[in-house]
């Protein structure tokens, strides 16, 4: 080697970057720079001399010997240019990854080789974290659910995964290196190159997060349509493009199906009879229908966009927020269909209750809930007024002087008012809701059912008013009767049974004491009936003998004794005589209730004319002029009507004045169905005072002397009008005649 | 053949248990036709036991008219016309109910029980007389009753 190459590369050597080692054919080190004693930590002298092994353990050495038994030309040929990686090794004993350069030297000592040795240590770790980074890629790369095609400037495919070849019906093999353009024919290429004028920090600004919708094309030919989002990667190659391509198909049929669906649903919106506000998860009104324009007093644009509580301040937002928690589906369980009453307001701040029934939408957007709303100012005062009436009407159930009861068609009590508790001894926590039958054992569950399963206006009709008496069962268990009288009552619960509950136990005992009462009155009159009969009877026996031998006496011995005993004799034949009289009297008087006959249809001329017939002598001796009107048929006992007429028209003969006894009878009709008969006659007249008296028995107004008899005939016409529901009355003026009166009823077949 | 006017004294019997009665009708009985033989029997029993010739009615003699009082002791009188009525051998013999009851029960079950005719006993003397007479007039006089052997 001269001295002035030598020096020349010296300098050269110096200068260069990279550590420079010679070495001769043996191996050892004749020359290095700077650079080297820096990267091995040796000194220049410490390493001349001495093998090359000591900083380069293996691959080097090994070369130059297998160099060396090759032709300088081969060697050379073959190693200029060739980064060989090897490891070297410092003064301090560390290794470390270097690559080398060789170039050999023909000199005089032999074939020198020149090595550039680069230490690579940043290098290799950047190439190992690559590697790993690139596993870490090519495994999301080939996990990612789209199709990922990564494509370099030019446009040709340089990565495609699993999905894309899936996608495309191409494999791997015959897209790669391919332009994107076959896949994909337009709109992706061109953004490439437009993009590639532009800086790399542009393009990545640009495109990231962008979904771009393209048509694809699959190997077959058929088209698709895709979503594609690109993101651009600076690389050694230059910018790739990652497109991540989803194929939309089915999302662009759903799209297309839901814009269909947006049609309708807007125009159902419109129709909607409520007013319709779709609010987003902000609480933002997105959507509203005319209804709601008008409800709310605002233009749709000036509710678009606005926060919900500006027409409904409470109760909807907190909802949506809560319901913006949990999930679609539990949300769409738990408010469809539900009715929440809450406050609104409009426009012009005034306030009015609504009533709103959610209904959550999934849509792209999030959840959003269609509110249908409905103005419920009326319902409210109709509420309102119903619970006045309520009120009123409680008010009158509790100060109802019977129990009531409300039943429904199950017989179970649903409401009872204070009465209910006092009668039956229970509070009304142990009434409602238990069984009617508790307090009613029996007949009335039963009834109320059947009636119920007949049509309510039925049943009401049928049972309103009407009195049903059961026996009431107390807590105590004592039973006590009871009039019910059922209403029915149709209500929201299906048909209610108002049932007032009245106790009769007074009124039962009042009953039964006034049927006793008549029983023994009954059996009293009877008894007196009997008494009578009996007693007037078995009088006669004795007083037949007191008169018949009185009068035998009389008879045999009258002139025989004294002018006493003649006296005595007539006395006592003459009070056996009235007695007489008295008895028979009082025994006809007897028979008037106890022989009378049923009351049917009778002429009441007829019998009138039987009683003339029977008193012709009287009427002949006193030459008395009875005369009388048509008389009407009516409902009487025949025998006791010409009694009647008989003992009337007989007073009116015996009674006469000095002018010869003048008697009418005439009927007029009283009311529809009775007559009234009238006997006027011309007689003596009666005094006011005394027009109670002679209907009693034995009441005479006259002497022994002046008129005969025991003064029973009015007792008798009286007890026979009276048992043919009538009255007997009299009218009369002393020396003014009399009119006696009495009403019979009209018989039914009326002529 | 009986008759009035062939001497043979009439048999009646009379069942009344009031002395006052008795001899009321024993007085009027004998105004009106002296050949009667009254015999009285005061009650129910007598009368059967006369009637059927018991005791000491062994022999008694078969009445041809009976006169019966209603109301009486121990047998009354409406027992008595139903034993009578229902014995083959004295039905035929007339029976003349002859009360002071005019109750119209009694007069329907006398007839029910076969009584030949119902009389109720007037309260005046005079009435008392008169229907006594007629009694003897009619059914001792003109009625024509069946022999005794034919009877018995």
């Amino acid at each position: 080697m001269s001295m002035e190459w030598a020096a020349k590369y010296r300098g050269l050597m110096e200068a260069a970057p990279d550590a420079m080692v010679v070495v001769n054919a043996a191996g050892e080190i004749v020359l290095l720079n700077l650079q080297a004693e820096k990267q091995f930590g040796y000194r220049r002298d410490e390493l001349i001399g001495q093998r090359v092994k000591n900083i380069i353990p293996s691959g080097f050495a090994e070369r130059l010997i297998a160099d060396g038994t090759r032709s300088a030309a081969e060697a050379l040929s073959q190693h200029i240019g060739t980064g060989i990686e090897l490891s070297a090794l410092r003064k301090d004993g560390t290794e470390f990854p270097i690559e080398i350069m060789l170039s050999p030297l023909e000199s005089a000592e032999g074939i020198l080789v020149t090595a550039a040795i680069r230490d690579i240590t940043v290098r290799k770790e950047a190439e190992k974290h690559l590697a790993e980074m690139e596993g870490k890629y090519r495994g999301l790369l080939e996990a990612a659910p789209d199709a990922m095609v990564v494509v370099n400037a030019a446009g040709e495919i340089v990565l495609l995964n699993l999905q894309a070849e899936k996608q495309f019906g191409y494999r791997r093999a015959e897209l790669v290196g391919q332009k994107v353009t076959n896949i994909i024919p337009e709109g992706f290429a061109e953004r490439l190159i437009f993009d590639g004028t532009r800086s790399a920090a542009e393009a990545l600004a640009q495109q990231i997060g962008t979904g771009i919708e393209l048509s694809a094309r699959r190997k077959d030919g058929s088209a698709f349509p895709i979503e594609i989002m690109l993101s651009p990667l600076e690389s050694a190659e230059g910018i790739l493009v990652t497109a991540a391509i989803r194929d939309i198909s089915v999302r662009k049929a759903a799209e297309r199906h839901l814009a269909q669906m947006e049609g309708r649903y807007r125009g159902l919106l419109e129709a909607a009879p409520d007013a319709m506000v779709v609010v987003n998860e902000g609480g933002e009104i997105v959507l509203l229908n005319l209804q709601a324009e008008k409800q709310f007093s605002y233009r749709r644009d000036e509710l678009i966009g606005q926060q919900v509580t500006n027409i409904i301040p409470k109760g909807f937002a907190e909802r949506l927020i809560a319901d913006g928690t949990r999930t679609a589906a539990e949300a769409l369980a738990q408010q469809i269909g539900t009715g929440i009453e809450l406050s609104a307001k409009r426009k012009d701040g005034s306030d009015f209750p609504i009533e709103i029934m959610l209904s959550p939408l999934q849509s792209p957007e999030g959840i959003l809930v269609t509110a249908a709303i409905r103005d419920i100012t009326l319902r409210k005062t109709a509420e309102k007024h119903l619970a006045q009436m309520e009120g009123r009407y409680r008010g009158l159930l509790e100060a109802a002087p019977d129990a009531m009861a409300l039943v429904n068609q199950g017989g179970t009590i649903v409401l009872v008012n204070a009465q209910t508790e006092k009668q039956f001894g229970y509070r009304r926590d142990e009434l409602v809701g238990q069984p009617v039958t508790n307090i009613i054992p029996e007949g009335f569950a039963e009834q109320l059912i059947a009636d119920v399963l007949r049509s309510v206006g039925d049943a009401s009709s049928q049972h309103t008013h009407t009195a049903i008496e059961l026996n009431g069962r107390h807590k105590d268990g004592t039973q006590f009767p009871t009039e019910l009288m059922l209403s029915s009552l149709k209500s929201a619960e299906g048909a209610l049974v108002t049932v007032a509950i009245r106790d009769i136990t007074t009124r039962k005992q009042a009953e039964a004491l006034l049927l006793q009462k008549v029983e023994e009155l009954n059996r009293s009159n009877e008894e007196l009936g009997q008494f009578a009969y009996i007693a007037s009877h078995d009088l006669q026996e004795p007083l037949r003998m007191v008169a018949s031998y009185t009068q035998l006496l009389a008879r045999r011995y009258k002139g025989r004794l004294d002018a006493d005993a003649d006296e005595f004799i007539a006395f006592a034949v003459d009070g056996a005589n009235r007695m007489q009289r008295l008895i028979q009297d009082l025994l006809e008087y007897s028979r008037v209730g106890t022989q009378g006959r049923e009351l049917v249809e009778t002429s009441s001329e007829a019998a009138f004319e039987q009683a003339t017939a029977n008193l012709q002598g009287a009427i002949d001796e006193s030459h008395a002029r009875v005369t009388h009107d048509p008389l009407p048929r009516v409902l009487a006992d025949e025998g006791q009507l010409t009694q009647l007429f008989q003992n009337l028209v007989g007073n009116a003969i015996k009674y006469h004045g000095s002018e010869a006894p003048q008697v009418h009878i005439s009927s007029a009709r009283d009311g529809t169905a009775k007559w009234l008969f009238s006997v006027q006659d011309n007689g003596l007249g009666i005094d006011a005072k005394y027009f109670d008296k002679i209907f009693g028995m034995f009441q005479r107004l006259h002497k022994r002397e002046e008129f005969d008899g025991t003064g029973i005939g009015l007792a008798i016409c009286k007890k026979i009008v009276e048992r043919h529901g009538g009255r007997l009355s009299v009218e009369s003026q002393l020396g003014h005649g009399s009119t006696f009166r009495f009403g019979l009823a009209e018989s039914v077949r009326q002529s | 053949m009986t008759a009035i006017g062939m001497g043979v004294p009439m048999e009646v019997l009379l069942v009344e248990d009031s002395p006052g009665d008795v001899r009321l009708t024993q007085e009027t009985l004998r105004d009106a036709n002296r050949s009667i033989h009254l015999h009285v029997a005061s009650d129910g029993v007598e009368a059967m036991a006369f009637l059927r010739h018991e005791g000491v009615h062994v022999r008694a003699p078969r009445p041809d008219l009976i006169l019966l009082d209603l109301n009486l002791p121990k047998m009354d009188g409406r027992e008595v016309l139903a034993h009578i009525k229902a014995d083959d051998s004295l039905r035929l013999i007339p029976v003349i109910i002859l009360t002071t009851s005019e109750s119209e029960a009694d007069i329907v079950k006398s007839y029910q029980l076969q009584a030949n005719c119902y009389l109720s006993k007037p309260v005046q003397l005079e009435a008392f007389e008169s229907l006594v007479k007629s009694i003897n007039d009619f059914w001792l006089t003109k009625v024509k009753l069946p022999q005794d052997n034919q009877t018995r």
